[in-house]
């Protein structure tokens, strides 16, 4: 960097560098392929054993002889796969929901509206951001199952086993994470009053203001929610295997751990082949949003 | 939803005339907005701050699902301080935690620095770098679990290439944890770098020119500018950092179940087992209090780093 030549009182082209190629640069970007390379090939050795045959994988070898397509199809009947992708999908789908409606409502009152004590309960739900959710793992359990009037339960919450081995059970009590909540009033926070108070003068209500004029102004913020919701609810493990005990409802992780439980008479081509669509959902969810989801991410963690 | 909220509430006219009225106007945003936040209050108290208070008072008891439990004082705290398998979980954990912390840490400021020199290619080696973050811990560990393979794995494979022997990896004690280690650092990477490139793009211009026109040398301007003002950031990751590695358990459970032996037994697979395989739940709520009270010691000596490092 000795070559620091123009002081750039323009805020543009502050480095406009000289196209040499130097040999630091070169060095640069072969460890940072190699970096690459470290992160990709497991995923890359993940795709390469689903195609093997169950002889191949005796010896360690890079590339399959054939592409054996029907490992994936065999894969899929060998455990309920489709059923435990159709459970994954719909907890992903229903806990995004329910975090969308309850976070928003929320962030757009902490941030807009008048409340008496307002600091206060956002100071909350921060502090409620530090807790992690193993921390309460034992009574979140017994509270989902003393839920009143829910799977055998009285009004009391006994008798039964409330929202245990129920959709409710695995979607509701890990949505609408606080985290959530601050994300959605960060980006309501700097949307300004004048467009709420022009739409009050036009004799929108309150809510309608919330709904109608500030939410589609949120965009963003929005699909950020999205995508972190959705991947959370893809990738949980602990909180379905704590609370499923039948097969119907169990979702993708959990039955790939079930897979791959002993290891003496695992088959490691169907076990990859589940892993691979198990993963690409998210890899590609990821490809696409990919942008926005870096870059809420970044917000949270500078703001946090 | 809205005709609730639009109903005329006692005692004032039909027919407001808009923003006229502040006092109306003032009730009315008022009302709106302890609606809106009824429901996420009620959740978060529901779901999180009673299981919060709930821990601490269960910690207490000998609860055991049944109908009958009793108050056992800090009975539950002894045992655990004579229960072998809590202490090597507790041990194994922080271990756990103060080796991986630290390195990828630094492997991702290293590679979120090299990322910030305007290199081509930058979404390619985003996403690389990210793509173990945004898969399932599951599915990570299913992968490894093939890679540690004694027998035909990758690792072994690899480093045949080098002469260097078999490994047994996972099934041997001496490296079982230290297997373990490497897919965290490994998974962990992607989040931390983002977090880092992100607040490394807020470093002041202004500052590094003023240190480029005084001639200050690349290291000079790392310690005396970038590092100072990356110090926020640090200290989010670190805290993230330490929460995150506190409650590996999907890794463990997938890869090891804490063996061989109780090599790789860690502290929330402890738990997990003594409230849902033992129904053990007084005891492994005291478990979880333990387990609060280190990460906040951890939390503690890291502001402690931190408030020493900004103080020079």
């Amino acid at each position: 960097m000795t070559s620091a030549t123009l002081p750039a009182v323009g805020a543009g082209q502050s480095s406009s560098k000289p196209s040499a190629i130097r040999p630091g640069r070169i060095l640069l970007y072969v460890v940072l392929i190699i970096g690459a390379l470290l992160m990709i090939t497991p995923f890359l050795w993940m795709v390469l054993t689903a195609f093997k045959s169950d002889l191949e994988i005796m010896k360690f070898s890079w590339l399959p002889s054939e592409l054996r397509w029907r490992n994936f199809t065999e894969a899929m009947q060998t455990a309920p796969f489709l059923r435990y992708f159709r459970n994954s999908l719909f907890i992903a789908v229903g806990e995004t929901a329910f975090t969308l409606a309850v976070c928003t409502t929320a962030g757009y009152a902490l941030a807009k509206m008048p409340l008496r004590g307002g600091k206060m309960l956002l100071n909350y739900f921060i502090l409620l951001l530090l807790v992690p959710f193993q921390i309460i793992l034992v009574p979140l359990f017994m509270i989902v199952k003393s839920i009143p009037l829910f799977g055998g339960n009285n009004i009391l919450g006994h008798g039964g086993i409330g929202w245990l081995n129920s959709w409710w059970g695995l979607i509701i009590p890990l949505g609408a994470a606080p985290l959530f909540t601050f994300l959605a009033r960060q980006f309501y926070v700097s949307l300004p009053d004048e467009l709420a108070q022009a739409a009050r003068v036009d004799g929108l209500g309150e809510f309608g203001i919330f709904w109608r004029i500030m939410t589609p102004l949120i965009k963003p913020a929005l699909i950020t929610i999205c995508v972190f919701q959705i991947e959370a609810a893809w990738n949980g493990f602990l909180w379905p295997l704590m609370i499923t005990t039948s097969d119907t409802m169990r979702p993708l992780q959990l039955g790939l751990a079930i897979f791959s439980q002993n290891p003496a008479e695992i088959q490691w081509p169907y076990l990859m082949a589940g892993t691979a669509l198990a993963t690409l959902p998210m890899i590609v969810l990821f490809v696409f949003a990919q942008k926005r989801f870096v870059e809420g991410m970044a917000n949270v963690g500078i703001k946090g | 939803m809205s005709t609730t909220l639009e109903r005329p509430a006692l005692g004032t006219p039909r027919k407001v005339a808009p923003a006229k009225d502040r006092g109306t106007l003032l009730r009315s945003q008022v009302r709106t907005g302890w609606t809106l936040l009824t429901p996420a209050l009620l959740h978060s108290g529901i779901f999180i701050v009673i299981p919060v208070i709930a821990v601490l008072v269960l910690s207490l008891t000998d609860y055991s699902f049944g109908d009958t439990w009793s108050w056992v004082g800090f009975g539950n705290y002894s045992t655990l301080f004579r229960d072998v398998d809590f202490l090597a979980s507790l041990w194994h954990t922080v271990l756990y935690a103060i080796v991986v912390i630290p390195i990828s840490m630094a492997i991702s400021l290293a590679v979120a620095i090299g990322l910030n020199q305007k290199i081509k290619g930058i979404g390619f080696f985003r996403t690389a770098f990210y793509i173990p973050t945004v898969t399932a811990t599951v599915a990570i560990a299913t992968i490894w679990l093939w890679i540690y393979n004694p027998g035909s794995g990758l690792a072994n494979g690899f480093l045949s290439l080098f002469g260097v022997a078999p490994n047994r990896w996972l099934a041997d004690p001496a490296t079982a944890l230290p297997s373990l280690m490497v897919v965290g650092i490994w998974q962990g990477l992607g989040t931390k770098i983002i977090i880092y490139l992100a607040a490394l793009q807020g470093v002041s211009r202004d500052l590094l020119e003023s240190a480029d026109l005084d001639g200050a040398s690349r290291w000079q301007k790392f310690a005396n500018v970038t590092w100072p003002a990356l110090g926020p950031v640090q200290f989010f990751v670190l805290i993230t950092s330490i929460v995150g590695t506190f409650q590996v358990f999907d890794l463990v459970y997938v890869m090891t179940r804490g063996g061989p032996g109780s090599e790789t037994r860690v502290l929330v697979l402890d738990i997990y087992q003594n409230a849902f395989q033992d129904l053990k739940l007084g005891y492994a709520s005291a478990e979880t209090v333990i387990m609060m009270i280190v990460i906040a010691l951890f939390i503690g000596v890291g502001r402690l780093l931190q408030r020493a490092d900004t103080n020079d």
